[in-house]
């Protein structure tokens, strides 16, 4: 039994030169690896600022509401929320892919995930932008 | 066509364990960001608040899943990203448990952060 990726060279593993020939299920790919790279970044800063806790209730209710009250945050908030969203959605697709389910319409899951991304950042951008400017 | 598109055919325990942990963070980081932005909005969060939530044992015990879920899905994502450029040796022995110490300490430092919260309510 032979399983479908193994049929064709796929060339070089990660050959972002190849770029201009990248199809739905690629860009997916790259998009799914860079909001990796920015959630795992962020996890790491996310529990520096939270360690202000062990500085006491003060330190950490003032570090939280100091950096809220900076527009620039809430503007980076709105992009964090953009890339979580669109890494829960794609990893879904993800996860139907992984249990062959729906392969036929994977570009299509891939197209609905961005859309929905970019329907669910612009319908909360009220509700992290409030009070900031 | 292939008879089997489905690649939950044998794996290794590490490639599972993303695919599970992706499953469960799925569900919760989409709450986490419900809960602090939408419910209690984040510039709104204080000690008194975030204590008050930690010390349910079902919300202090769901975040620190979620921190282990967490940083095995990231950490382990990264170590799989740089393996796909071409990482092999002894660079990737090292990177490998590079990577692993500081999931290690990342949780560690986010319990301890949960235990003052949950110490603070």
């Amino acid at each position: 039994m032979t399983r479908a990726t193994e049929r064709y060279d796929r060339g070089v593993i990660e050959d972002f030169g190849r770029w201009r020939h990248f199809t739905a299920g690629m860009w997916a790919w790259i998009f799914h690896k860079f909001t990796g790279w920015v959630l795992i970044g962020y996890l790491f800063t996310h529990i520096a600022v939270l360690s202000t806790a062990l500085s006491g209730p003060a330190t950490f209710t003032g570090t939280i509401q100091g950096l809220e009250s900076q527009a620039v945050v809430r503007v980076l908030e709105v992009g964090l929320l953009a890339v979580a969203v669109f890494h829960i959605l794609n990893g879904v697709r993800l996860l139907l892919v992984d249990l062959g389910m729906g392969l036929e319409h994977q570009d299509r899951a891939f197209y609905a995930s961005l859309l929905l991304t970019g329907l669910i950042v612009v319908a909360s951008v009220p509700v992290f932008i409030e009070g900031a400017f | 066509m292939a008879e089997r598109y489905s690649s939950f055919a044998p794996g290794g325990t590490s490639w599972l364990l993303q695919r599970v942990t992706a499953a469960f963070l799925v569900v919760v980081l989409a709450f986490h960001f419900f809960l602090l932005h939408f419910v209690n909005h984040a510039a709104d969060v204080t000690f008194a608040g975030s204590a008050a939530r930690m010390a349910e044992w079902g919300y202090y015990a769901t975040m620190v899943l979620f921190l282990v879920a967490a940083t095995f899905h990231g950490v382990n994502g990264v170590y799989n990203a740089l393996v796909n450029q071409g990482l092999d040796g002894n660079a990737k022995t090292a990177v490998k448990w590079g990577l692993a110490v500081a999931g290690v300490l990342l949780v560690a430092q986010g319990i301890r952060v949960a235990n003052a919260l949950a110490g603070g309510a």
